[in-house]
């Protein structure tokens, strides 16, 4: 085992693996031991760009010797070296190819946790490649039976959309949250996940939109016995009589201070816009209709 | 047949058989189609009943009986007040057999009786409690014990202690007291609920998590015995005796053989 400078081994690695005359077949055994070697030496010696290379090296080689396990493992060290590096497409594209090999293992929990670290760190930096991870872990884990551990990962997704202001978006990830949470049971997430998107709705200034989300929740059991449909209910009858006091008054409310903080800062912010002409709006839609009928 | 009987056979005839009593019907006659003069003579009866009961209670030693005669005489008195504007009105209808100076001298009558029960005493302290009872009838809005239409009487109508003005002052800050206490109680009621409800959902996701890794163990803490048990086998055999005294005996005649060469060579 010489520990010696890390380029003669990545050398020593290739020419093992390279095919030529003399070699018919290459050497993935010893190789990936000296690839593995001279990316932990690169990394110790903070050569990031060398040692993400190994890694990547290391990686092919154990899917070469047909182990995913490690070859997923050393991708995921190659996505955290091209972090540093600051590399964000590559960072992505390695966190997703070792969430693939993590799949071939037939451990999805590994998987979508790959996917998760990707997302973090391409949060702050390309949010919209971070929802897609998220949203693509959240699959995966959907797909294996496993949705209690994707609320933490719609819980994320949700707070980068409303990061990013694409607040539809966030809504309709919360109602997907409220129906993982409705297949494993878990009604407390399943009621504070729908007021959260009516709330979201609210915040749009859209009270069609939210009544009608409201509508659909309703017809869920679980929801309509909730503490958090009486909230939703005061709240869209504060917004119908447009009392913006009494708005206020709900948003302090305890229920909805039990919602994740991003809703929070939402709800304090609530009404926004006019609630007056929301509730002028509201009455001459209804009136239309009955002239119509009046007509016909 | 028992003297209950009896007794209810009784009033049954007299019911009967009331109006052929002429003294009866005499005494109705009077005041038959004079409804104010009935409703003037009744209310002064209850007047002349209060008045005395007043007096009763004035002289009354005991505290707590006082108070309920005064209570008492505090309720008759708003009945017979509640009366009086009836009377007045009936006191400006015409009657037949009534001069005009008998009308006017009915409403009269009337202001009159009013005096007089307000009159009555009914316990309470005169000066300072009129001074209290203005700022009083203010105060409790909602929940009325006696009179209804305690507007006519003014304020010095609800003269109050001092005591019970003090006593209800500190009933509602009591209450207020209570109400904020049960406020904060609910409040954190409901954060202790979330926070249930939550730890539900995360002991649910960790149920499996922790069966998985109780398999796990297990399987490895099985395969650890087996592995230890072969490697005790093998030590032994290793170390059995027969092994060790053929080595002990092929080790001196090794020696042997050598001391044999050295010997020789030297």
């Amino acid at each position: 085992m010489a520990s010696s400078d890390p380029d003669k081994l990545m050398l020593k690695a290739d020419k093992q693996t390279k095919l030529s005359l003399t070699r018919w077949s290459a050497d993935w055994r010893s190789a990936t031991a000296l690839y593995e070697q001279a990316a932990i030496a690169y990394r110790l010696a903070k050569n990031y760009e060398k040692a993400k290379e190994a890694f990547e090296k290391a990686s092919k080689g154990q899917e070469m010797l047909s182990s995913p396990w490690d070859a997923a493992k050393h991708m995921e060290s190659a996505g955290s070296l091209a972090k540093e590096l600051r590399n964000w497409s590559e960072v992505a594209d390695f966190y997703r190819r070792a969430s693939e090999l993590y799949i071939e293992c037939g451990r999805s929990q590994p998987a979508s946790d790959a996917l998760t670290k990707g997302a973090r760190v391409l949060e702050e930096v390309v949010p919209e490649e971070a929802i897609k991870l998220y949203t693509d872990a959240c699959a995966i884990l959907e797909e294996d039976g496993k949705e209690q551990m994707a609320f933490d990962l719609y819980r994320a997704a949700t707070s980068v959309y409303i990061k990013l202001e694409k607040f539809t978006d966030a809504a309709a990830t919360l109602l997907r949250w409220g129906l993982a949470a409705d297949k494993c049971n878990a009604t407390n997430s399943q009621c504070k996940a729908y007021l959260s998107a009516i709330i979201v709705y609210l915040y749009l200034h859209d009270s069609t939109q939210a009544e009608k989300c409201y509508n659909d929740c309703s017809q869920i059991d679980a929801f309509l016995r909730s503490d958090q449909n009486r909230c939703a209910t005061k709240l869209l009858s504060a917004y119908a009589e447009g009392d913006v006091e009494e708005i206020k008054h709900i948003a302090q409310s305890s229920t909805i201070t039990h919602l994740d903080h991003v809703i929070i800062r939402l709800a304090r912010k609530l009404p926004t816009g006019d609630v007056a002409a929301l509730e002028n709006n509201a009455s001459k839609e209804q009136e239309e209709p009955l002239d119509e009928n009046d007509l016909t | 047949m028992s003297v209950i009987d009896l007794i209810t056979r009784v009033d049954a005839i007299c019911q009967k058989y009331d109006k052929y009593d002429v003294d009866k019907q005499k005494q109705l006659d009077v005041s038959g189609d004079d409804a104010f003069a009935r409703l003037y003579a009744a209310v002064e009866a209850d007047a002349e009943a209060a008045a005395q009961k007043a007096e009763l209670a004035a002289t009354e030693k005991s505290r707590a009986t006082a108070i309920a005669m005064n209570a008492e005489i505090r309720r008759t008195k708003s009945r017979l007040l509640e009366e009086l504007p009836k009377l007045q009105r009936l006191a400006f209808k015409k009657v037949k057999g009534l001069s005009k100076e008998e009308l006017e001298a009915r409403s009269d009558l009337v202001s009159a009786l009013k005096d007089r029960i307000e009159a009555i005493p009914d316990g309470t302290a005169g000066v300072s409690g009129q001074n209290g009872g203005s700022a009083a009838s203010t105060s409790r809005p909602g929940i009325r014990f006696d009179s209804t239409s305690d507007t006519k009487f003014g304020s010095e109508y609800h003269q109050q202690t001092e005591e019970s003005e003090g006593f209800r002052q500190e009933y509602e800050m009591r209450r207020m007291k209570q109400d904020e206490g049960l406020d904060v109680i609910a409040e954190g009621l409901d954060t202790l609920k979330n926070m249930a409800g939550d730890m539900n959902e995360e002991f649910d996701r960790q149920a499996p998590l922790m069966d998985e890794i109780d398999d796990k163990v297990d399987r490895a803490a099985s395969d650890l015995k087996n592995t230890n048990r072969r490697l005790k086998d093998t030590v032994t055999q290793l170390r059995s005796s027969r092994n060790f005294c053929l080595d002990i005996i092929l080790l001196c005649i090794i020696l042997g053989i050598a001391a044999y060469l050295y010997n020789v060579l030297k």
